[in-house]
């Protein structure tokens, strides 16, 4: 195994491990190498952690027409230590003025979560925009409805017809 | 031939690692499938089945996957649930729990700086060539390598110790 020689080719294996792209024979080389090999094995261990970390963390953004439209990549918590949180305040560094936030992946929300909703309105509302949100589960909803943001941000459950809104 | 308990305990947390990989973390039998594995690697070496010590890892690999496919074998016949292995997951065998691992996670990719993210993902979930890595993001093959294990070791340094103050704030 050329893993110790060159450690580029070694983070390329063990992606290519993780992402089980290797075929057969390599991959079963590649197991007989870290099963004797500590340092491959701890290499492993942090990209296959550092993998999820980054997988687990996607949030996409789109454009349709003049609307910004975020939406999470997998299943998300925007509460006060979530990576989705903080993902979310740094995907609004920019000037747009028409947002659709797309919660249909947020299966938890905190105080902090609701927080950050409403600290992006005001963010839109600067910019003479506005911002809407798409799909909250129920538990969502109800959140909304209690804390009254329902009443400041309209929420859809139809995309098409959260576009044509704005 | 023999092996101190240590080395075999390293065995054992790789092979859990193995068998995950190829089963799926969430599959119930990946302790028995490792102990069976480690039971007949045992047998093999007080038999004296192993001649060459330098082929130890690749002979319990080789009775790891023997095991794995007898599972598989048994599994297809009287199928107890659905086994989807090849979604990206934590892999078992880190000795904490799965939510608490997420959260970790979760503030350590909020510790990096956007450009290593950047540079990450395009790695290790869009599979980017290193060369075109380079190419789009403006960096020397030397910077490109820099920047990845820079942040790599910055994942690990800041995982190891959000694991520590967990640990530390649950005793």
């Amino acid at each position: 195994m050329r893993c110790h020689d060159d450690p580029v080719y070694r983070e390329e294996l063990i992606r290519n491990y993780l992402r089980r792209s290797l075929d057969a024979a390599a991959t079963e080389a590649f197991e007989s190498h870290y099963l004797s090999c500590d340092d491959c094995f701890e290499e492993l261990r942090v990209s296959g952690l550092l993998m999820v970390g980054l997988h687990q963390s996607r949030i996409e953004l789109r454009r349709v027409d003049d609307v910004l439209v975020l939406q999470f990549a997998g299943p998300a918590e925007l509460t006060r230590q979530s990576f989705e949180l903080g993902e979310l305040q740094r995907a609004f560094l920019q000037s747009d003025s028409k947002v659709l936030i797309d919660l249909g992946r947020v299966v938890k929300i905190d105080s902090a979560g609701l927080g950050q909703l409403i600290s992006h309105y005001s963010h839109v509302v600067k910019n003479q925009g506005t911002l809407k949100l798409l799909n909250p589960n129920a538990e969502v909803q109800t959140l909304l409805k209690l804390t009254r943001i329902d009443s400041v941000l309209e929420t859809y459950h139809d995309e098409r017809q959260a576009l044509d809104s704005f | 031939m023999t092996l101190d308990s240590s080395t075999l305990e390293r065995y054992r947390l790789k092979l859990r690692y193995k068998v995950s990989y190829h089963l799926g973390s969430s599959c119930p039998d990946v302790d028995d499938i490792v102990q069976e594995a480690m039971l007949r690697f045992v047998h093999a070496l007080q038999s004296e089945k192993i001649r060459n010590p330098e082929s130890m890892a690749a002979f319990l690999s080789g009775i790891c996957n023997n095991v794995i496919y007898e599972y598989k074998r048994r599994l297809h016949r009287e199928p107890l649930c659905d086994q989807d292995p090849s979604s990206l997951e934590i892999p078992a065998g880190l000795g904490a729990d799965l939510v608490e691992l997420r959260q970790v996670i979760g503030l350590v990719m909020n510790q990096l700086a956007p450009r290593e993210r950047e540079i990450l993902r395009a790695f290790f979930l869009e599979e980017r060539d290193r060369s075109e890595i380079c190419r789009t993001m403006g960096l020397s093959v030397m910077q490109f390598r820099v920047v990845l294990f820079r942040a790599k070791e910055k994942f690990r340094e800041i995982y190891r110790l959000s694991l520590k103050r967990n640990a530390a704030k649950q005793h």
